[in-house]
């Protein structure tokens, strides 16, 4: 199975709830990625301002961060190897990652229960 | 009328917290309380947690948030929790052993990101469950005496640990938004347990203090429900500064009394519950460990008489030219900055009638949590160039979840969604939703003069660091930053549009309080534009001795604001009614 390591810039939560305005993309992967820690899926995700630690650990890491600075966060290691950088991974590229089919990632509430109120039926 | 008080009472209680609105004499009671107690051989610890605290003043002792002995007084440490001190600690050991290891750009980053309103908060009050808590100082302290912080921001320290462990109970993620507190969940247990302390009446007793005054018994009964809503029951009242008798002929002195006896008049049903006691009005200065002792000893006046002065009194402008400045200079923006307790709602009320008066368009707003402007305005008033508004937390923060879910239900499904809703249940999510609510008030100036009376000193400057903190990141953010944070900034720097006015009363504390706040602004590029020296006895013709001699004492720090402090100075004196309604504001701006 494929191990996915995400390395944040220094941010205060990883939904991006706490900056002046909320970052859509920033919520997007946050919950793609909650989605597919439930199922079981090897992903690990380090935010610099609290888990500096995991930064020093990962040469891969380390030198990336010498050599490019913490404004190209976030960095994307598959399997130990950066695939991506400044940017976070698509859906589809999750999907591919892990395959399984895009759709469970990118698909609108299926379940949006209808609920009647007989009350207001009397 | 009310029993005199005294800290017997606490015999038994090891936990002692002092609570008010700034300016009720929160601090010199702790400190008369804390000097009584080890005089009687307990071994007392008095603790600060006021970001904006004076306890240094008061004791004139230089302290730290290490607990050190006070000189002269047998028994007796203090210490004094900077909020931004105990941030930049925890700063230093998240960040301290990486230096050399990560490059200096990533260090840096690191830092910015710890040093917001979040961290500083959380740190303040790790430092106080860590007191709570440690056996070490249950052990070692007969009395451990806090001193608190404002009441808007005490309520908000104090629901914390309600508010953490909810969250943490309901949180199915491992808490991702608790950014400046990541090993949080280490202190779940250490936050119960500061819970379970405040709620003890055999452990924990909180004294509330209020002025003899209509607006601080009000907020005194609104604050005493909300600690017992949070289960925090064990609670007394003092009413401080209390005139026992007064001279019938004398204006001011009768009017100072019958004004006080008319609040008492109206005494909250909520208080009378408590165990009231009343401190006497005294005629010194509370400062320095001989006239904290005269306290208790229910002295009025000083043991030595002080020379009589001949001088004349001071003479300084009044609040209309401050308005008429205002109106000719064109201002857009104006805040009125200061420690709670010194008028600043009146204040900015009265100046917002003046510029109203002299045909400005007005809008008058609080970011005081604790503020009462409806209060202020409770006549009917009708004047379509004056709107008033309040920035209530509460509000803000249920807006800012439902426009924050809204935008994000294009794009999420319901898992995303509720993921979300975890993270907006943050308490940092407040913090956020003022700021924003704030920024937004600011840019009304577009086409009225807005009027702000802001918080309380400490939380303003956390909304203004934030200000500061969020327009470095406004350059890395992808969301959509509304117009208003972009030029807010840079908007109260420009002295062409902002004016901050500082209200003080000539006492110790409000003074050296507002002189802390003027360089605390200076540094963050705002030049306060004028002083006001509120509720001046000084500036009255009182014969009353009690009222004279506090008189005498303002005027050393009259001259301070005047000499050393002010660009420019204006001075409000003591009125015998207070100013209610538009009409009676307006009365203010005429005299």
């Amino acid at each position: 199975m494929n191990k996915l390591e995400i390395y944040d810039p220094a941010m205060c939560c990883s939904t991006g709830v706490c900056g002046p305005s909320v970052d859509p993309e920033l919520t997007r992967v946050a919950s793609a990625i909650f989605s597919l820690q439930k199922r079981g899926f090897d992903i690990e995700r380090y935010n610099l301002a609290n888990e500096p630690g995991k930064f020093t650990e990962n040469k891969a890491v380390t030198d990336f961060l010498q050599e490019k600075g913490p404004d190209a966060l976030p960095v994307i290691l598959l399997n130990g190897d950066i695939v991506m950088e400044s940017t976070y991974p698509s859906n589809d590229e999750l999907s591919e990652w892990f395959d399984i089919d895009t759709e469970e990632l990118n698909d609108r509430p299926k379940n949006n229960s209808v609920t009647i109120d007989i009350s207001e039926l009397k | 009328m009310f029993q005199s008080f005294n800290p017997k009472t606490f015999e038994n209680t090891q936990f002692l917290f002092f609570t008010g609105k700034g300016g009720v004499g929160k601090t010199s009671t702790a400190c008369a309380t804390a000097i009584h107690l080890a005089d009687e051989g307990k071994k007392v610890l008095l603790v600060s947690t006021d970001p904006a605290s004076n306890l240094q003043d008061v004791l004139e002792v230089e302290l730290t948030n290490t607990p050190r002995p006070v000189p002269n007084i047998e028994n007796l440490d203090a210490s004094n929790i900077d909020p931004e001190e105990a941030a930049e600690m925890y700063r230093e050991n998240v960040v301290g052993p990486y230096r050399g290891k990560l490059p200096d750009t990533a260090i840096k980053s690191m830092e910015e990101q710890l040093s917001g309103a979040c961290t500083v908060e959380m740190a303040a009050f790790d430092e106080f469950s860590n007191i709570i808590s440690d056996p070490a100082i249950r052990n070692r302290y007969d009395h451990v005496i806090f001193d608190t912080a404002p009441t808007g921001h005490t309520l908000r320290l104090l629901q914390l640990p309600t508010a953490w462990n909810e969250f943490l109970e309901e949180s199915t993620h491992g808490a991702s938004c608790l950014g400046p507190l990541s090993g949080l969940q280490e202190k779940k247990e250490l936050y119960e347990q500061t819970v379970k302390f405040l709620s003890d009446k055999d452990q924990t007793a909180l004294i509330l203090i209020t002025r003899p005054e209509t607006s601080s018994l009000y907020e005194s009964n609104r604050s005493a429900n909300e600690l017992r809503e949070i289960g925090i029951k064990n609670q007394m009242l003092i009413v401080n500064g209390l005139l026992q008798t007064h001279l019938s002929y004398d204006e001011v002195s009768s009017a100072f009394y019958q004004r006080q006896q008319e609040a008492l008049k109206g005494f909250p049903k909520g208080l009378k519950q408590m165990l009231v006691y009343s401190l006497p009005f005294v005629s010194y200065s509370l400062t320095g460990v001989e006239n904290l002792r005269y306290l208790f000893k229910q002295y009025t006046m000083p043991a030595k008489v002080e020379t009589q002065s001949q001088q004349e009194n001071l003479q300084l402008p009044k609040l209309s030219s401050v308005v008429d400045r205002f109106s000719e200079s064109q201002t857009r923006v104006i805040l009125t900055m200061g420690k709670g307790g010194v008028g600043k709602t009146t204040v900015a009320s009265s100046i917002a009638v003046g510029l109203v008066e002299k045909g400005h368009k007005v809008h008058l707003t609080t970011t005081d949590p604790a503020a009462h402007l409806e209060y202020t305005f409770s006549d009917t008033f009708d004047h379509e160039k004056l709107s008033i508004s309040s920035i209530n937390p509460k509000d803000e923060v249920t807006a800012y979840k439902e426009e924050v879910l809204s935008q994000a239900s294009e794009s999420l499904d319901e898992q995303g969604l509720a993921y979300l809703k975890e993270d907006l249940d943050s308490p940092c999510t407040e913090e956020i939703a003022v700021f924003r609510a704030f920024a937004e008030q600011v840019a009304k100036c577009e086409d009225e003069i807005v009027v702000i009376d802001t918080a309380p000193t400490g939380h303003t400057l956390l909304l203004l660091d934030s200000a500061e903190k969020y327009h470095k990141e406004l350059t890395k953010s992808t969301g959509e930053v509304p117009e208003s944070v972009k030029t807010l900034l840079p908007r109260l720097r420009n002295p062409k549009e902002t004016s901050v006015v500082i209200v003080t009363l000539a006492e110790t504390t409000p003074v050296l309080e507002a002189e802390r706040l003027q360089k605390d602004l200076v540094r963050a590029n705002i030049d306060p534009e004028c002083w006001i020296i509120n509720q001046s006895l000084h500036a009255t013709e009182t014969q009353d001795p009690v009222l004279a001699g506090r008189a005498k004492t303002e005027r050393k720090w009259i001259e301070k604001v005047r000499d050393e402090l002010a660009q420019n100075a204006a001075i409000i004196p003591w009125i015998s009614e207070e100013k209610i309604g538009y009409t009676k504001l307006k009365e203010f701006i005429i005299n």
